[in-house]
């Protein structure tokens, strides 16, 4: 039976894909916190699919793929910008149009020349078969993303909460926007590695989503989200030996999980806590209403 | 030059300010204050009192025209924390997961380091602020468990806390309990005292003269600007509101001699509800309720 559960452990790209899902899973977790609160859960959505024709360059070009991918997602962020200042359309539709003719382009691209890149790696990810290059890249996006949240969450955490405070105390809120953009597009980039691009959006949202369900306090919110992207990864990636499963599905479903507990569980934000306090407050209300 | 040292004044000086689109919201507004002063700054929604707001604050550039803090552009008065900001109450999310000290805490950024580490000075600062409007017990409370007038005094503790020499307040009063609104008026005179501009952005008339001395009143522009004494008249708020402010004529109303002048005047900012000596209803056309003053001056005996 223990000879079973350590049978993945065997094979040095198990353990490779274990570790590199692990740092993906906890930078992209520690930025969802950021992206919920902000409110730029389409927006994580429309980068992750904005990154394709880059990587898809990036591949032909011999350029490191996250280069590729970090142009073209910046560059549907600029291009979601202008449509949406220059145009009377709104938000959604803008995000709508501008990365699906992104994600049609990378589409197009890898379809064109299908032998350099593989489609369906990079659409539903490739842990399993992930290069020691990639794995330098993807450990100095997630470095890199950490040392930035490390020293400016404070920050960001004010430009989430109040921009214009942050204005009145003379901060850069340009700076601190497009600080938050390209974090987004670089954990973008590097948890296509682990989920492919259809999936990168839950690592980017699922965490934070289910942390604000459990907790009230930002510092709480951050550490739990952080430990539910490193758990979830390292179970999922691990579990998708014996299913021989997507990895990427394995993950995504166990945090899906996890968010439905916290949706029902939690105990104050959570379906059931929340049916009880309308419960009590009913009770009380009826109770003050009794004549003496 | 020690900003603390020096009078505080705020310049707008033939500010113009328009949106991408095209639409001008606001063309060569002009007004001075100097410290310390407690200036209104009224006009109908749409008169561009916000964005007047926002261009003191620098979130805004005017396309023509000039802002100016102490005599600093505003984005040098920003630098050195001079001015603070408090948001309208629908502005803010309540259920961001911040607490009371965290957003207190906020207001001394501005000081801190790189990293925003708050030193000792700063959370003494904080402290005080907190205590200063009476919330210094919620300091853990999430900002989404208090009530509206407890929300309202935490962000201006944060205000206080960020020492700010010009402070904004948009609509401070709305859904705040009469208590806070007689502690926050109290405060704001203090910081008056102490050569404090507070500008406050508000569509309620019945507080300015309570506890404003200047008045700034805007419709697409500034037109008149000044003690409120001067500038606060029937004339000018006329022009400011032109057919949008509601009139309750009582020569042309239901009231009747009978009720005297005793009649009781609820309002909020929207059209009065007055009622006679004996609790009734009045209305103020009188020409449309015939009936009811030919009941009441037979039971009346009235004329």
């Amino acid at each position: 039976m223990i000879e079973t559960l350590l049978t993945p452990l065997q094979y040095e790209y198990m353990l490779k894909a274990i570790f590199v899902s692990a740092v993906i899973g906890g930078v992209c977790a520690f930025l969802s916190c950021f992206i919920t609160l902000k409110g730029w859960s389409l927006m994580g959505d429309a980068l992750s699919h904005s990154v394709v024709p880059g990587v898809a360059v990036a591949y032909y070009a011999g350029w490191p793929f996250a280069a590729g991918a970090f142009v073209t997602g910046l560059l549907a962020a600029v291009g979601m910008g202008f449509v949406k200042t220059k145009t009377r359309l709104r938000e959604d539709a803008v995000i709508g149009v501008v990365f699906t003719a992104f994600f049609a382009l990378g589409l197009l691209l890898i379809s064109l020349y299908p032998s350099q890149v593989d489609l369906r790696s990079i659409v539903f990810g490739n842990i399993l078969g992930i290069s020691n290059p990639d794995i330098v890249q993807v450990l100095i996006i997630s470095g890199v993303t950490l040392v930035v949240l490390g020293f400016k969450w404070r920050d960001l955490l004010l430009f989430c909460f109040d921009p214009n405070q942050a204005r009145a105390l003379g901060l850069n809120t340009t700076v601190l926007h497009f600080t938050l953009l390209t974090l987004l597009s670089a954990t973008a980039v590097a948890a296509l590695q682990t989920v492919g691009a259809c999936l990168v959006v839950a690592m980017l949202v699922t965490p934070g989503a289910t942390a604000y369900l459990l907790t009230d306090r930002f510092g709480k919110m951050i550490g739990i989200a952080t430990s539910m992207g490193v758990g979830t990864s390292i179970v999922g990636a691990y579990a998708s030996y014996f299913f021989d499963g997507s990895t990427g599905g394995c993950i995504v479903t166990l945090q899906s999980a996890l968010f439905v507990a916290a949706l029902v569980f939690a105990p104050k934000h959570g379906l059931i806590g929340q049916r009880a306090r309308r419960r009590a407050a009913a009770l009380g209300a009826g109770a003050t209403e009794v004549p003496s | 030059m020690n900003p603390l040292s020096t009078e505080m004044s705020v310049r707008v000086s033939d500010v113009t300010v328009s949106y991408p689109n095209g639409n001008v919201a606001l063309r060569a507004a002009s007004f001075a204050l100097e410290g310390g002063a407690i200036c209104a700054l009224v006009g109908v929604n749409g008169s561009g009192k916000s964005t007047l707001f926002k261009a003191i604050m620098g979130l805004l550039k005017p396309a023509a025209g000039t802002v100016t803090i102490a005599g600093r552009s505003v984005k040098a008065a920003l630098k050195e924390n001079l001015v603070a900001y408090v948001p309208q109450s629908e502005e803010v999310d309540w259920s961001f997961p911040v607490s009371v000290w965290d957003v207190v805490l906020m207001g001394r950024y501005g000081y801190m380091n790189f990293m925003r580490t708050p030193r000792a000075e700063d959370r003494r600062i904080a402290e005080e602020s907190l205590a200063r409007v009476g919330m210094l017990d919620f300091r853990e409370r999430q900002i989404g468990e208090l009530s509206g007038g407890q929300r309202k005094r935490v962000f201006l503790a944060r205000a206080l806390a960020q020492r700010g020499r010009v402070i904004l307040l948009d609509e401070p009063f709305t859904g705040v309990d009469v208590n806070t609104e007689t502690a926050i008026i109290a405060l704001l005179r203090e910081l008056r005292a102490a050569g404090h501009i507070i500008l406050v952005s508000t569509h309620n008339l019945g507080s300015v003269p309570e506890f404003c001395d200047h008045v700034v009143l805007i419709n697409r522009t500034v037109l008149a600007a000044g003690p409120i004494a001067e500038v606060f008249t029937e004339e000018n708020l006329q022009r400011t509101f032109g057919g949008v402010l509601r009139h309750f004529r009582f020569d042309e109303s239901t009231v009747q001699n009978h009720d005297g002048r005793a009649v009781t005047l609820l309002t909020d900012d929207e059209r009065p509800l007055v009622f006679g000596k004996g609790g009734h209803v009045e209305y103020s056309k009188r020409a449309e309720h015939a009936e009811i003053l030919k009941k009441r001056t037979e039971s009346e005996g009235d004329d």
